[in-house]
């Protein structure tokens, strides 16, 4: 045995520098090599997998945008027909409204400009009935002079002029 | 030029008692190498890989990671330093040792009345030293994880039992730990420093020779490197894995 470790050389300070130099660099791979590239591997398996996961539950997401897109639209689609058709009848209604209001309005006036035509005619009658009464009294005055009393002329008058009616 | 084949690394100088040898200097330039290169890998490692650098290194770390899980499960995460490095040294010495001025850059030197070429730089692995420190790591970290995972009774027990008959079995176990180291180193040893032979050998046929026809055996050198390498880490793994399970298991 010690024969044939000579033949080959073998000399325990040789092993023992070999040994040294091996665990060294063990030692500094691990810190320098393995670490950081396993670390890098696992964080790479790690991302992918939470990158297929953020990706799965983005298609979900989607998906229910996209539905509640559509059911809103369709919402809001009916909302702008009921208030079209709303603001159609309340248009129709205020036109009708205004119309018949028009129309109420237009007749009263024509009402009251009547009666105030026919209050006015009458009062101008008054009026001219007292003026001629007058006149015919004036005119009689002068005519019959002093035969008739006051009191006749004023009789007189108040049966002429109702006759004159 | 002729080359002597010798199974001895040639000593280069001395640093105190320490003989320094031309796989010495090499195994440091190796450890060097690694350790420049993992530095600059792991200091850049980014989420996204900016260099195909990067990506590599990935490629080697993940396979080797996912082979260890697969085998050591839950120990993965302890094993895999040690089966990786193990690899890493192995085939960057294997692939360093084919570069060119390994074994051919040297000074002359007379021996026993002869010139002799002390080359350089040589291939680690073809200097039993190399292999066989690595074989004992192997087994010694081995049974330290054996005792670690199994505790000391566990431990004791795989090799001893009242049981004659497992007692011998244990006896016979025990020899084949050491025959592991054995196999272990040689079989590295003997596979790149026949390498070596065959392309010192093929070179050294003619004076042509020297020139494309050594090409083939360098390539498969370059697999012959990267065999060793895979199956050093994988031995080492298996035994890692079989040691650190309960004797229970396997009746």
């Amino acid at each position: 045995m010690d024969i044939i470790l000579k033949q080959f050389g073998v000399e325990p300070l040789l092993l023992i520098a070999q040994v040294v130099n091996f665990l060294v660099l063990l030692y500094i791979l691990k810190r320098v090599l393995y670490k950081p590239i396993l670390k890098v591997l696992d964080d790479r398996k790690a991302m992918i997998a939470q990158s297929i996961k953020n990706s799965e539950e983005i298609e979900k997401k989607l998906a229910e945008t996209e539905e509640e897109k559509e059911a809103a639209l369709e919402k809001a689609a009916k909302e702008a027909q009921r208030i079209l058709e709303d603001a159609t009848k309340s248009a129709n209604q205020i036109i009708e409204d205004s119309q018949i209001k028009a129309a109420t309005d237009i007749e009263e006036m024509l009402k009251k400009s009547r009666d105030q035509i026919k209050q006015d005619r009458e009062t101008m009658q008054q009026e001219l009935r007292e003026d001629l009464a007058n006149l015919v009294a004036i005119s009689l005055q002068k005519v019959t002079g002093k035969v008739l009393t006051s009191k006749d002329q004023k009789k007189l008058v108040e049966q002429s002029v109702k006759e004159l009616k | 030029m002729k080359q002597e084949i010798v199974l001895k690394p040639e000593v280069l100088t001395y640093i105190g008692v320490l003989p320094v040898t031309n796989t010495l200097l090499v195994s440091w330039m190796v450890t060097l190498f690694l350790i420049v290169v993992g530095f600059l890998v792991g200091r850049s490692a980014k989420l996204l890989p900016s260099s195909r650098f990067q990506s590599l290194f990935e490629i080697v770390i993940d396979t080797a990671y996912t082979t260890v899980e697969d085998l050591a499960h839950n120990k993965a995460k302890v094993f895999f330093p040690w089966v990786t490095t193990f690899f890493l040294f192995i085939i960057t010495a294997n692939w360093m040792g084919l570069l060119p001025g390994f074994s051919t850059i040297g000074v002359k030197e007379i021996k026993d009345g002869k010139e002799v070429l002390i080359p350089l730089f040589r291939s680690i692995n073809s200097d039993l030293n190399m292999t066989l420190a690595l074989a004992l790591i192997s087994a010694i970290v081995t049974h330290i994880f054996a005792l670690r995972y199994l505790g000391l009774k566990d431990y004791l027990k795989k090799w001893f039992s009242l049981n004659p008959i497992f007692l011998f079995v244990g006896f016979l176990e025990l020899v084949s730990e050491i025959t592991k180291v054995v196999s272990l180193s040689f079989r590295l040893f003997g596979n790149i420093f026949a390498g070596e032979v065959v392309l010192a050998t093929v070179s050294g046929i003619s004076k042509f020779t020297a020139f494309l026809v050594p090409l083939p055996f360098y390539f498969l050198e370059i697999i012959v490197g990267f065999v060793q390498a895979a199956v050093f880490m994988m031995l080492t793994l298996v035994f890692m894995t079989l040691l650190s399970e309960k004797h229970g298991n396997e009746h």
